[in-house]
């Protein structure tokens, strides 16, 4: 029976196509909306928490700045400084402190210059931190030794930098002069996968800049719990604050590789959230231009609400009809929706993921992300159909048999 | 004969708001199984408002109508909806026809309301069509029909559902005479094979179908002679 309301509403749909389809495309565009965002801000948000896993629990990062305004932080460019690391390196059951400073940098290999990104990290106290701890690892050649002038480079550099690299080529770095030893495996993003990690006082020399990093991370010594050792780290650098009262003392931000995550996730869930409230204005203003075309086809469909109810129709019949025609158009709007938002999607990350990329983005389609855009619309449109639908059904039949 | 429609000191009045128009006053009228009634009256004499009460597209304002014993002027509206899907069929002046479904689906229409499975339906409703001998037109569109063929359409679909009353208004009203006559001898067979049919006209030349002729004028009925 459903059958047959249905074959009917899509037959009215299409004596109206033009209306239809203009209808339809105001949810197609709401639709699109939420899927395109959704999806690029989940990419970002899974990029960040793969970063994060592959960290151990028994790391810390500190973090110059409030963590309430860590963007100002990171763009305003504060760092640590050499004093802030001793603060931390006095902090009980501190193991291993790793700075981590990155720079943008000309390198040239052959006759090719191209500008890419370098950071330094300690060949000799901190590399077999992350050998061990964090799973960093050469696919061809041998780690870096210190003090050789040797370098490592990203698991993509050799494909989508310098298609020629190979190990044990020399490669320069702002005019200096070093060797490859080996090829990283994949860090888990593309962004650290194009970037070329140099021993730190190379770091240090090549850009000039004597101190200062962005982030530090400490390996906890053996037997420590890393909450306490985060209030270690806290009281060191807040007494070494205290001592330089004078001074512009920023705060600091001390966190287990935990609560890092718990932090980003609560960052993107709010984003996501603020990103479908947006979108969801779209949505609404296309429900709206759904309830528009019901109500003008209620009115103009006024003698055949009548004919149907002379031969039987009842209110639920009638309200049927209209509101399976309304999902129709709500639905169509979302797999049109859905199909745009997902190639917007894949252009921006196609866009993105070039090697010069200043954001490292893949799209993240899941099929839930696809089934909500159709469930959605589909509601959507039968919740804008619903009033009309209600209007249609209260018709007097001897009113409406007489309308023309 | 058996009474199938009975009509008990029904009015039917409209509020316009200052002033208030009654349409019926006090009609009498038993109608019986088999008959062929003819319903004739000027135009606003209320013969419309009659059939809408005589077939329950409306209830009165006053009064009782009974459908083969059982009052349905206190009906809900969906309780009407399903006496007149099951035990009325209509053919209006205009058609009336869904323009956008073909002459098979707008036979089929009625049946869609009372659950019929779908062979069941189409198949009744192509005998229907082929019985006022519309055979080779089941896929055209009413746009695509002649007045005639129109009509003959809303007959087959009136009788989807095998309704035992018929009911008609001005059936003839938008065909040429020739076209009429065969309308109305559609109708007249429909009679002799058991239907009651009531038709609603001005034009007095059909009285020669009808077995009975009710008369109305200024809302009230003229005694029958």
């Amino acid at each position: 029976m459903n059958f047959d309301f249905f074959k009917i509403a899509v037959q009215n749909l299409r004596s109206r196509s033009l209306r239809s389809w203009l209808t339809v495309l105001g949810i197609v565009i709401g639709i699109f909306l939420v899927i395109s965002l959704l999806s690029l801000s989940e990419g970002l948000k899974e990029s960040i928490m793969k970063e994060l896993r592959m960290m151990g629990g028994d790391m810390i990062m500190v973090f110059p700045g409030d963590t309430s305004d860590m963007m100002t932080t990171m763009i305003g460019g504060v760092e640590l400084k050499e004093r802030d690391i001793e603060s931390i390196r006095r902090a009980r059951g501190v193991d291993v402190i790793i700075e981590m400073p990155w720079q943008g940098a000309s390198v040239r290999h052959l006759q090719e210059t191209k500008m890419s990104l370098i950071y330094g990290v300690d060949f000799q106290e901190a590399l077999y931190v992350l050998h061990e701890d964090m799973g960093w690892d050469v696919r061809e050649g041998e780690l870096p030794r210190p003090g050789r002038r040797e370098v490592m480079v990203g698991s993509l550099v050799p494909q989508d930098v310098f298609p020629d690299l190979e190990v044990g080529d020399s490669i320069t770095i702002e005019g200096r002069e070093f060797t490859v030893s080996g090829v990283l495996r994949s860090l888990g993003n593309r962004e650290d996968d194009l970037a070329i990690p140099v021993d730190l006082p190379d770091f240090r020399d090549i850009t000039g800049k004597r101190e200062g990093t962005p982030v530090a991370l400490v390996r906890i010594k053996e037997g420590y719990q890393a909450n306490t050792v985060v209030e270690n780290i806290e009281r060191e650098l807040e007494d070494s604050m205290v001592r330089r009262r004078d001074e512009d003392s920023p705060s600091f931000s001390v966190m287990t590789s935990e609560t890092v995550t718990d932090m980003v996730e609560g960052i993107m869930g709010t984003l996501q959230i603020a990103v479908v409230a947006f979108a969801s204005i779209a949505i609404v203003v296309g429900g709206i231009g759904i309830m528009n075309t019901m109500y003008t086809s209620v009115k103009e469909r006024t003698k055949e609400i009548g004919i149907l109810k002379a031969v039987g129709a009842r209110r639920r019949h009638i309200t049927s009809i209209f509101l399976f025609e309304a999902g129709i158009i709500g639905f169509i709007g979302g797999v049109g929706g859905v199909a745009l938002g997902i190639i917007l999607a894949l252009l921006v990350e196609n866009f993105l993921s070039g090697p010069g990329a200043m954001v490292q983005l893949e799209a993240y389609i899941s099929i839930w992300l696809v089934v909500f855009g159709l469930a959605f619309s589909f509601i959507v449109g039968c919740l804008s159909g619903f009033l009309p639908a209600r209007q249609a059904a209260k018709l007097e039949p001897v009113e409406a048999l007489r309308y023309e | 004969m058996e009474k199938i429609i009975e009509l008990k000191d029904v009015c039917k009045s409209y509020d316009l708001g200052k002033v208030k128009i009654d349409v019926l006053k006090n009609i009498n009228l038993s109608i019986s199984k088999r008959d062929f009634a003819l319903i004739l009256g000027p135009s606003g004499s209320g013969k419309s408002t009659l059939l809408n009460m005589v077939s329950c597209l409306d209830v009165p304002t006053k009064g009782n109508i009974f459908l083969e014993g059982e009052d349905v002027s206190k009906f809900s509206e969906d309780e009407l909806a399903m006496v007149r899907g099951k035990k009325i069929g209509f053919v209006f002046q205009q058609f009336n026809l869904l323009t956008h479904l073909t002459a098979l689906e707008n036979v089929i229409l009625p049946t869609v309301f009372q659950g019929v499975s779908r062979e069941e339906s189409e198949k009744r409703a192509k005998e229907l069509l082929s019985s006022v001998g519309l055979e080779k037109r089941i896929k055209h569109r009413p746009m695509e029909l002649s007045g005639g063929e129109r009509q003959r359409v809303a007959i087959a679909r009136s009788l989807t559902n095998n309704p035992e009353i018929i009911v008609a208004d001005e059936p003839t009203g938008n065909v040429d005479s020739k076209t009429g006559k065969i309308i109305m001898d559609i109708l007249t067979d429909l009679n002799k094979k058991g239907r009651t049919v009531i038709v609603v006209t001005h034009d007095t030349d059909l009285r020669k179908f009808s077995s009975r002729v009710i008369k109305i004028k200024d809302g009230e009925i003229e005694p029958e002679k």
